[in-house]
């Protein structure tokens, strides 16, 4: 299995929102957190205009 | 609730054209209420014992919407941010804090009419009694006004429906100078083209009353007066430079550090699959910063 590795650019308060993060228990670390919020995002649904638009 | 055991401490009729300033006590309410049915009623509010603290129309805006109604909060402007009122009733459902408060200039630039009715000068004229100034007067909370926002987002006026008896009930949970005032816009929907009186009572709330009042929180960030760096009200009108001012912004400088995260591939192609290459292009980065930022307000805001 290829490993990615993508360099995540964080400012100091970013971060703290995420050490917060992690600390209320949601992941153990930075890197585990990142992962997480990939497979739990939920992409934006399609507008109904748009979709409708595009049928 | 027995509004019936609410203790009625004084009432007036608001005469076409006119506003007062009411001191109102934590725990009274005021009741604006139509007289002939059909009248808007713009309203503002200051801390009784500061009046740099006032009624924020962007603060509420931003926490119920552009309709607030009947068991929302009136809140302060920022570093205040406290709830000031709280709206215990509402029998008509029809407010509205997009508009500023209607003004001599517009009636003159639109109109062709410099002198008339308008709500920033009664409002002035009103709040005058207490020591406030025209530059005091800020935009109002719409009472009893019909409103909307169109397709391409222009805001429109519409007339309303209140008859007599229907009321809005605001209660004080700070010490304040309520103002309201009736709208001066007889030649607008905003009053079905009438300016017409209402009725103002104050009443003491009841411990049923208090019920309703959802708990409040507190924050650190509610600032106050002891809290700023320049704590002093500048008394005259001339802006001179402070040759001592040295800035403190929070936090700053803002710097920016990478963290090397490791992807596999199916994080990856996950990545790719929900990158807004819209804003950031190839750049998978941002892309993924973005995504951790849009998870955590999903996940602790509900936001989509």
């Amino acid at each position: 299995m290829t490993q990615h590795t993508v360099t995540l650019p964080l400012n100091q308060q970013q971060r703290q929102l995420l050490e917060q993060t992690i600390a209320k228990g949601l992941a153990p670390d930075l890197q585990s957190l990142v992962r997480r919020a990939l497979r739990e995002y939920r992409a934006p649904t399609q507008p109904a205009e748009a979709t409708k638009e595009a049928s | 609730m027995n509004r019936a055991d609410r203790k009625l401490v004084s009432t007036l009729v608001l005469e076409p054209g006119t506003g007062k300033a009411i001191e109102l006590l934590k725990g009274q309410i005021l009741r604006v209420e139509q007289v002939e049915g059909g009248q808007c009623v713009d309203f503002n509010c200051f801390n009784l014992h500061d009046y740099k603290e006032s009624m924020h129309t962007g603060r509420t805006r931003t926490l119920h919407g552009l309709y607030p109604t009947e068991g929302h909060f009136m809140w302060s402007a920022p570093p205040r941010e406290r709830a000031m009122m709280y709206i215990l009733e509402d029998t008509v459902r029809c407010n509205d804090v997009m508009f500023p408060r209607c003004s001599a200039n517009l009636y003159e630039s639109v109109y062709g009419l410099p002198v008339h009715t308008n709500c920033h000068d009664i409002q002035a004229e009103a709040q005058r009694e207490y020591g406030l100034t025209p530059d005091d007067v800020h935009d109002s909370f719409n009472l009893f006004m019909q409103t909307g926002v169109r397709p391409d987002g222009s805001l429109f006026i519409e007339r309303h429906h209140s008859v007599p008896g229907d009321h809005v009930d605001l209660l004080a949970l700070m010490d304040v100078l309520a103002v309201p005032n009736v709208c001066g816009a007889d030649i607008m929907r905003t009053s079905n083209f009438a300016i017409k009186p209402v009725r103002l009572s104050v009443f003491e709330a009841t411990e049923a009353d208090w019920a309703m009042v959802p708990a409040l929180k507190t924050w650190a960030t509610q600032r106050t007066p002891a809290d700023f760096r320049n704590s002093r009200i500048k008394a005259t009108r001339e802006l001179r430079r402070d040759p001592g001012y040295s800035p403190e912004f929070t936090n700053v400088p803002i710097v920016y550090e990478g963290h090397a995260i490791t992807l596999d591939d199916e994080e990856f192609a996950l990545l790719t699959k929900h990158a807004r290459r819209d804003l950031y292009g190839d750049d998978d980065a941002l892309a993924l910063r973005d995504i951790v930022f849009t998870w955590w307000e999903q996940t602790f805001l509900g936001r989509d």
